[in-house]
């Protein structure tokens, strides 16, 4: 017991944790929905700016795109360009009107937009539906680390996993959330430098590396032992560093390029990010800063999963790592690869970095969500003149009950990839809210039935063509639909917006405040 | 500070058709049109050079995977590396330009506008 306890790994995740607690209890007190959903917009430019990378880069890049390129190559590397994309469109379009507009949550926006219950209840479908989305492939993440590095099931790590969120955002709020959100994003790129560092120190350079990999044909020696079907691993490497295998046609490529690099305009969380700012200006700025550690850790992302991939065609790691890559799935590649290349403490601090990325993230989606259930749903619908602390225990309580629902939906996808699972949710972002957000910030003709038919046609043609795609003819089957998608996302709101023509007398109003000078002096 | 978000009942302000709706002051209008176009140019700029890479990838697939140096091929480069900064560097120009505009717009009109009447936002 003693000694399971001094191992690096327990010892760094327990830090983590603690540290976790302490910033919770720091920030216990939220006396305001305002301090309780947008934390009070106290926080400058560099905090949220870490604290927005933080949200963005979950369990998908710090495991999942690793992962991707060691599985699938140059396509892998294709999904990390595509993730990079996202936050610069964001930046450009959204986030100072946003930040000028400052409500508490994303549907706050249609609502006020259109002075419309509906709209607001249409995008709080959404916001769920994303936020779900995109929760289950982190608790995917986190469930696997318990279940490889300690040895958990794959269901108390799930649990283990909504516990520590009901405790984190239930009880710090979106403060503690920020805060233990740009701290964990530092811990992240602390473990993705080193492992880099290790990389290059151990001759690892990327050039070399890619040609090693290009070079190879043939059974990856020592595999077999850990391989279901008892025979060593084959693999091509001129296809690993070529195109057209995992995305087979260019409009496939093209398909999830468009997904991708929209997405991030409609993600809730992140959506969510810019109005804790101050100002507008200090949103940008936070988004700057946001786009420029997203930026290196992408690159380190792709990396590094060029390095798993040496590392294992090498044969050069100890059998336990060989096991971890071959029977991990490609979520694992990172920690298993920090195991060959630094030993226990790397390994600790990747798993604590892990554990930073998927909590970081499930903390945006949870209150995310947790205002659209209890400021948007309950305040709204439910309960007339509802008080600062009773909307703030609404919170709380819908913190619990997105624990069970989201815990649910992380049980149902054990076998899934995390990048994969989270470019979908980017695909339904882009099909539903970026339309609204981009054309309700920059159109005045948008109309209140314009917005509801883009969300709700948006949400229903991106779901049924990743879960029925096979009863679709072959040309329009995509691994990620935003080709067809994402156009019927924009053109649903254009086009009923056209037909309506009825847009709120004050939408004039609206417009010189989302567009206003006022805050960028402060 | 930015305009606080406060509570407001869904009355609704009515609504007119879109033929009817009054122009913008000018001052939002030049300052949307400023944006927009700004960020309009940048994200034509930045989308000719994300299609480009599959394009490129598809149809000219000798050249982009051909190694650079090592077994770095160009695709793997632009892909992996160039395309990493290029998020940045545009992000950058764009918030570079708009803090231009910003003192543009106050030496030309003195001081910021106020909030906007006729919605209860605080």
């Amino acid at each position: 017991m003693l000694q399971t306890l001094l191992e690096p790994k327990m010892i760094l995740t327990i830090l983590l944790m603690g540290t976790i607690v302490y910033i919770t209890y720091l920030t216990k007190k939220s006396s305001t929905a305002s301090d309780y959903f947008v934390g009070g917009r106290s926080f400058g430019w560099f905090t949220n700016g870490s604290a927005i990378g933080g949200d963005y880069l979950s369990a998908a890049t710090f495991l999942g795109i690793a992962g991707l390129t060691f599985q699938l190559g140059y396509d892998g590397a294709y999904y990390a360009f595509c993730f990079s994309i996202g936050l610069t469109l964001l930046a450009i379009f959204v986030a100072g009107p946003l930040r000028r507009f400052g409500a508490y949550t994303v549907a706050d926006f249609l609502a006020y937009r259109f002075h419309s219950k509906r709209a607001r209840l249409a995008a709080v479908a959404v916001v769920l539906a994303i936020s779900g989305f995109y929760a289950a492939p982190q608790l995917l993440g986190a469930a696997q680390i318990l279940s490889m590095f300690f040895g958990t099931t794959y269901e108390f790590g799930i649990i283990f996993t909504c516990t520590v969120m009901v405790f984190y955002v239930g009880i710090g709020g979106m403060k503690g959330t920020t805060i233990n959100q740009a701290l964990e994003l530092w811990i992240r790129l602390g473990a993705f430098v080193l492992m880099a560092a290790a990389a290059v120190y151990g001759g690892l350079h990327y050039d070399r590396i890619l040609a090693a990999i290009n070079e190879f044909h043939g059974s990856i020696a020592g595999t077999a032992q850990f391989a279901k079907d008892g025979k060593d691993v084959a693999f091509d490497g001129a296809s690993w560093t070529g195109t057209g295998h995992y995305f087979p046609t260019f409009w496939q490529t093209i398909s999830m390029t468009i997904g991708l690099s929209l997405g991030t305009i409609g993600l809730p969380h992140i959506l969510l990010r810019f109005y804790t700012n101050p100002s507008a200006k200090a949103a940008r700025k936070s988004a700057l800063m946001a786009i420029g550690i997203a930026s290196v850790f992408f690159f380190f992302a792709v990396y590094l999963g060029a390095v798993g991939r040496a590392v294992f065609l090498s044969g050069s790691a100890s059998p336990e790592v060989m096991k971890d890559l071959v029977a991990g799935g490609n979520n694992m590649v990172i920690p298993s690869t920090a195991q060959a290349l630094g030993g226990e403490w790397l390994l600790g601090l990747v798993i604590a970095g892990a554990f930073a990325a998927i909590f970081s993230n499930l903390s945006g989606l949870f209150i995310a969500s947790s205002g659209a259930l209890a400021h948007d749903l309950y305040a709204t619908f439910m309960r007339k003149n509802i008080t600062e602390r009773e909307r703030v225990i609404a919170g709380k309580v819908a913190i619990v009950i997105l624990a069970f629902l989201y815990g649910a939906l992380g049980l149902m996808v054990k076998t899934a990839s995390i990048g994969h699972l989270v470019a979908l949710a980017f695909t339904v972002a882009a099909s539903t809210f970026t339309p609204i957000f981009i054309l309700g910030i920059w159109w005045r003709g948008m109309t209140e039935k314009g917005a509801i038919a883009g969300l709700v046609i948006g949400l229903a043609v991106s779901m049924f063509m990743i879960f029925c795609s096979s009863m679709l003819p072959a040309f329009l089957q995509f691994k990620v639909p935003g080709l067809i998608t994402v156009p019927v996302g924009f053109l649903s709101v254009y086009i009923v917006s056209k037909l309506d023509r009825k847009v709120p007398a004050d939408v004039n109003d609206f417009m010189r405040k989302v567009h206003s000078k006022e805050s960028e002096a402060a | 500070m930015a305009a606080e978000f406060t509570e407001y009942e869904y009355v609704a302000a009515g609504t007119v058709d879109v033929s009817q709706l009054e122009p913008l002051d000018k001052e939002t209008t030049r300052i949307m049109r400023d944006e927009m176009s700004t960020g309009s140019k940048l994200t034509i700029f930045y989308y000719v050079f994300i299609f480009m890479i599959p394009i490129l990838n598809w149809h000219a697939s000798g050249f982009m995977f051909s190694r650079m140096w090592g077994g770095m091929t160009y695709t793997w480069f632009v892909t992996g590396i160039v395309a990493m900064a290029m998020a940045f560097i545009i992000a950058y120009v764009h918030t570079s330009l708009y803090e231009k505009r910003l003192h543009k717009y106050q030496g030309s009109t003195g001081t910021p506008s106020t909030h906007s009447e006729g919605r209860n936002i605080g």
